[in-house]
């Protein structure tokens, strides 16, 4: 544990840095440039309230702002895991020339993919005064929130990106499981009113992203706390996923070179 | 660490268990014989290095050289023994560099740096003499992937030695770019190998380039220490022994090209 906050910060810098590119790189070729960090989750936004509204013709009070919050947490942790599967294998020309300690890489893609949901989420507060939400002192409990999905989605990459050297198919069951998560999770519709009893309560007990999701809507738009006590067992699970991931990783980082 | 070493290798040992990477499938039918084959590519060598040191390694292929030396760098410890480098930064120089190809050359050389161990500042003090070594002039600007294999080695070479780590690892790349490059290349490791500050360490397969920029040779036979002395008796001994394992041996192209480039160093 020590090793690993000793290893964050010197390795700060670098991750900084490293973010810092890859977002510029990401945009460098294209028109619109920056904006697309914007237009990018306003136009999957409109695509599903499309799917709601239109196709199954069942909406919830705010509802662009409600699939907002969903879908930014949603795709925050399923970039961050999908990338992790082959990070070692996109990384191979660094790793196979300097030492770097490997979750380096995890949370360099957190800072990315971050950046990328505080824009998202400046989208969600433009659109709270259009929409008239009334907003109370909950949303402050959206940092416990915050905090759980972050430590979640660290513990869920560093193990995944481990298993992902030695197993190369974990990236097409990982896309597939993701893809479950995603409609698992409530992202366009309100698991408690469209899912019948009791299976709504079982979805958010054993799907954190169900949990994290239905949480953060609780806080923005329905004046009320979190799952506290769900929210605290997830957290607890994720500590002990983000533990088992990094000793996972330092125990078994110096042989991916060799197998890579 | 005692006294001016600044490299110490104590029995290291290195296996490779061939654990490919398989698809699951594969794995769960063959969970029960999960016998893992191992390869022990270095077999407990001992050596110290003191500082302004240049040590060349030799020996034939397989015999452990690369693999030593990627552990010098830290890119995979030791199954067994110890390395220890103290505070010292370290740069290893090999076929095939590790860049970001959608970054930019820029943003590449400030990664590499602060991979390498050093500050912002320190690189923003460098980048200039860097850019102007690599002759890669406005591409700088551009992904890594729009480079030209030339280009990208270039590159590679020119963080590594103006970045100046304390210990330089050199796996195989005197021979990088154009005539002109090898040219600036070559002198500008000697200049650093006369720099008593540096320590370095190269791999190489040309008795010639081992023998003019070499203090020391240390000669690795099957994963271990076959011979470890002065440059002149190691080599005499070595080439004896490749004598003897291949009479007709010819020069390979690669080597009678880095000769020349020496000659022409030496007029």
């Amino acid at each position: 544990m020590k090793k690993f906050i000793a290893n964050v910060k010197r390795y700060k810098s670098y991750m900084i840095y490293s973010a810092k590119a890859t977002l510029k790189g990401e945009v460098a070729g294209s028109r619109l440039n920056w904006l697309w960090w914007i237009l990018d989750p306003f136009l999957f936004m409109l695509v599903y309230t499309f799917m709601a509204l239109v196709v199954f013709g069942k909406g919830e009070p705010y509802f662009p702002v409600f699939v907002f919050i969903g879908l930014n947490m949603y795709d925050f942790f399923n970039r961050t895991v999908t990338r992790s599967v082959r990070a070692i294998k996109r990384n191979k020309g660094v790793i196979s020339k300097v030492y770097l300690p490997k979750y380096v890489l995890v949370l360099t893609t957190m800072l990315v993919n971050g950046f990328k949901m505080l824009v998202a989420f400046a989208l969600v507060v433009l659109m709270i005064p259009i929409y008239r939400v009334p907003l109370t002192w909950h949303v402050i409990e959206l940092i416990p929130v915050f905090i759980t999905l972050l430590l979640f989605t660290f513990g869920c990459s560093c193990i995944v990106m481990n298993i992902g050297v030695f197993f190369s198919d974990l990236a097409n069951v990982i896309t597939v499981l993701l893809r479950l998560v995603f409609y698992m999770s409530g992202i366009f519709y309100n698991i408690l009113n469209r899912v019948p009893a009791p299976y709504d309560n079982v979805l958010l007990t054993v799907n954190p992203m169900a949990l994290l999701i239905q949480s953060a809507r609780n806080c923005v738009l329905y004046q009320t706390n979190p799952y506290y006590g769900l929210l605290g067992a997830w957290f607890a699970i994720s500590v002990v996923l983000c533990i088992v991931g990094v000793r996972m990783i330092q125990k078994y980082e110096n042989s991916y070179v060799k197998v890579i | 660490m005692t006294g001016k070493n600044v490299i110490e290798v104590k029995d290291l040992r290195i296996r490779y268990k061939t654990i490919k990477a398989e698809s699951i499938k594969k794995s769960l039918f063959s969970l029960r014989k999960s016998k893992l084959e191992e390869f022990e590519a270095v077999k407990g060598i001992s050596f110290s290095i003191e500082k302004g040191e240049v040590v060349g390694l030799i020996g034939k292929n397989g015999s452990g050289k690369s693999t030593t030396l990627r552990s010098i760098a830290g890119i995979f410890s030791p199954d067994e023994g110890t390395i220890d480098i103290g505070d010292n930064t370290i740069s290893l120089l090999s076929i095939g560099v590790g860049f970001n190809k959608e970054l930019t050359g820029k943003d590449n050389i400030f990664l590499s740096g602060l991979l390498l161990g050093f500050t912002e500042q320190q690189i923003k003090d460098k980048y200039k003499e860097i850019v102007k070594f690599s002759e890669l002039g406005n591409f700088i600007n551009a992904p890594v992937r729009t480079y030209s294999s030339g280009m990208y080695s270039k590159l590679a070479f020119s963080i590594s030695v103006i970045m100046e780590t304390d210990i330089i690892l050199i796996d195989e790349v005197l021979s990088v770019g154009d005539i002109k490059f090898k040219r600036k290349s070559l002198k500008k490791i000697k200049e650093l190998i006369s720099d008593s500050s540096r320590t370095v360490m190269i791999v190489s397969h040309s008795i010639e380039t081992v023998r003019k920029l070499c203090t020391r040779v240390i000669w690795l036979h099957e994963g271990q220490l076959r011979m470890d002395g002065p440059t002149q008796e190691v080599l005499e001994a070595y080439e004896e022994f490749m004598t003897e394992l291949e009479p007709e041996k010819k020069k390979t192209k690669k080597e009678k090209r880095e000769e020349k480039l020496l000659q022409y160093l030496d007029e």
